[in-house]
């Protein structure tokens, strides 16, 4: 069957199975970026945004965002995602970096519906995420910070960085 | 991915959809997919898409007292509805936050949580302590209570027919606040144990309370020795002691490999000590 998605701003017609996954549509077309971790719903390394939203692509059907718009990281290009992936690498909290693009998807998502988190939100976002490496701290304040200049409207800082 | 199948059907009416399942046997409904998604199973060779049949609408009718979830409205849009905020004092959008973690949420359903009634299901609980109402539709419009979800007779009936939504009465007289409590290994794993409780109070009297306890590790299931002990009572400290113990009695629980059936009772009375008192400190 065929579908059409929105795909990082551009339309795109992939010609899918019926009870194909997302996931491996993305992978099979170069979204690399979305990398196959358990499969199952738990790890988050498989995250996209659907219409804005944050969802794993492992527990969807291709068939089931035609006509929607999908955003991987090879998507975020916008300020906001510039500073979060600035701010990772500054604060270290990328050690192996399988987990970071669905880590960077969360925190792109909760900072686009909530620019100003607690502590708390930060992570609830990210429960979907599992990072065996880094023990999310550093995550976690690398959000804090892009969340503290986005608030104080520090753009100047995070340009430096970039 | 489920390899067999090979058609992928988007219906525009229920009665259409409806059809298209009673035609093939091996046709499943989607909603979410959160839970079929997950299965490798060999058996789906249709999938029937409810994505078009607008059943995520939901209503708060003060006047019929009554609140209606569609079936395909997803658990994270009800968590984040500001209609629902301070219903039954927050404990439904409360609890549901602690289904899953945010991207499920983000993808599943209501209806979906339903329909595959799993055994460590969080939903289920929540919504049995509301005394909610399934509405399904089988060529006509039906509702059944949620607490007859595992009667013997309704699960084939189920099977042939499409949830459409969940209906739950606003409080009429005096105040309903709940408490949602749920024990897991991690954040993101599935209940070890769960409980759901609801109290309605009048001029400092339970006239009506809920309590059902899931993943025990068996469906969820209400506690209707324990709701009619705290009916005419006010919630102090030692009712609450006296209706955590009874809960721990009464609670059919059993071992698995995630906790054995002592420490269930145990971890039973814990939680319906620790939702009593958190409601007891929202009526305060």
């Amino acid at each position: 069957m065929n579908i059409t998605i929105e795909i990082n701003d551009e339309d795109k017609e992939f010609q899918v199975k019926p009870g194909e996954i997302l996931l491996d549509l993305l992978r099979r077309e170069g979204y690399t970026s979305v990398k196959e971790g358990c499969k199952a719903g738990d790890c988050g390394a498989c995250m996209v945004l659907v219409n804005g939203r944050a969802m794993t692509s492992c527990t969807l059907y291709a068939a089931q965002v035609d006509g929607k718009r999908i955003t991987t990281l090879e998507g975020l290009n916008d300020e906001l995602a510039d500073s979060l992936r600035q701010e990772f690498l500054d604060v270290g909290a990328i050690q192996c970096g399988f987990c970071i693009p669905g880590v960077l998807i969360s925190s792109y998502s909760l900072l686009t519906h909530n620019p100003n988190p607690t502590e708390g939100e930060i992570k609830a976002a990210l429960d979907g995420n599992l990072c065996r490496c880094t023990g999310y701290i550093k995550q976690i304040e690398a959000i804090k910070n892009v969340a503290r200049d986005l608030e104080g409207g520090n753009n100047e800082r995070r340009r430096e960085k970039i | 991915m489920l390899s067999n199948v090979t058609k992928y059907h988007i219906p525009g009416s229920l009665g259409e959809a409806l059809s298209l399942h009673n035609r093939e046997s091996r046709s499943y409904f989607l909603a979410g997919g959160t839970g079929l998604a997950l299965s490798d199973s060999n058996r789906p060779v249709e999938l029937i898409d409810l994505d078009d049949l607008e059943l995520d609408e939901l209503e708060v009718d003060r006047e019929a007292g009554r609140l209606l979830i569609g079936a395909t409205r997803k658990i994270q849009q009800v968590v984040g509805c500001p209609d629902l905020e301070g219903f039954a004092d927050g404990y439904l959008q409360d609890g549901l936050e602690k289904v899953g973690s945010y991207p499920i949420r983000n993808a599943g359903t209501l209806g979906g949580s339903i329909v595959r009634p799993f055994p460590w299901s969080d939903v289920i609980p929540i919504l049995l302590a509301l005394d909610a109402t399934i509405l399904y539709f089988d060529r006509s419009h039906e509702k059944r209570e949620l607490s007859r979800l595992y009667d013997d007779d309704f699960r084939p009936t189920l099977r042939n027919a499409i949830v459409t939504g969940i209906e739950v009465s606003l409080p009429d007289e005096g105040v309903t606040r709940g408490s949602f409590q749920k024990f897991s290994r991690s954040e993101f794993d599935v209940a070890s144990l769960n409980v759901g409780c609801t109290i309605t109070e009048r001029d400092g009297e339970i006239v009506k309370a809920r309590m059902a306890v899931g993943a025990r590790p068996s469906f969820a299931t209400r506690l209707t020795e324990v709701e009619e002990s705290l009916k005419g009572r006010s919630l102090n400290e030692d009712l609450i002691y006296e209706t955590a113990e009874l809960a721990s009695q009464t609670a059919a629980v059993s071992s698995d490999r995630k906790m054995s059936k002592e420490y269930r009772v145990a971890q039973v009375r814990k939680m319906a000590e620790d939702a009593l008192r958190d409601i007891t400190s929202e009526f305060n």
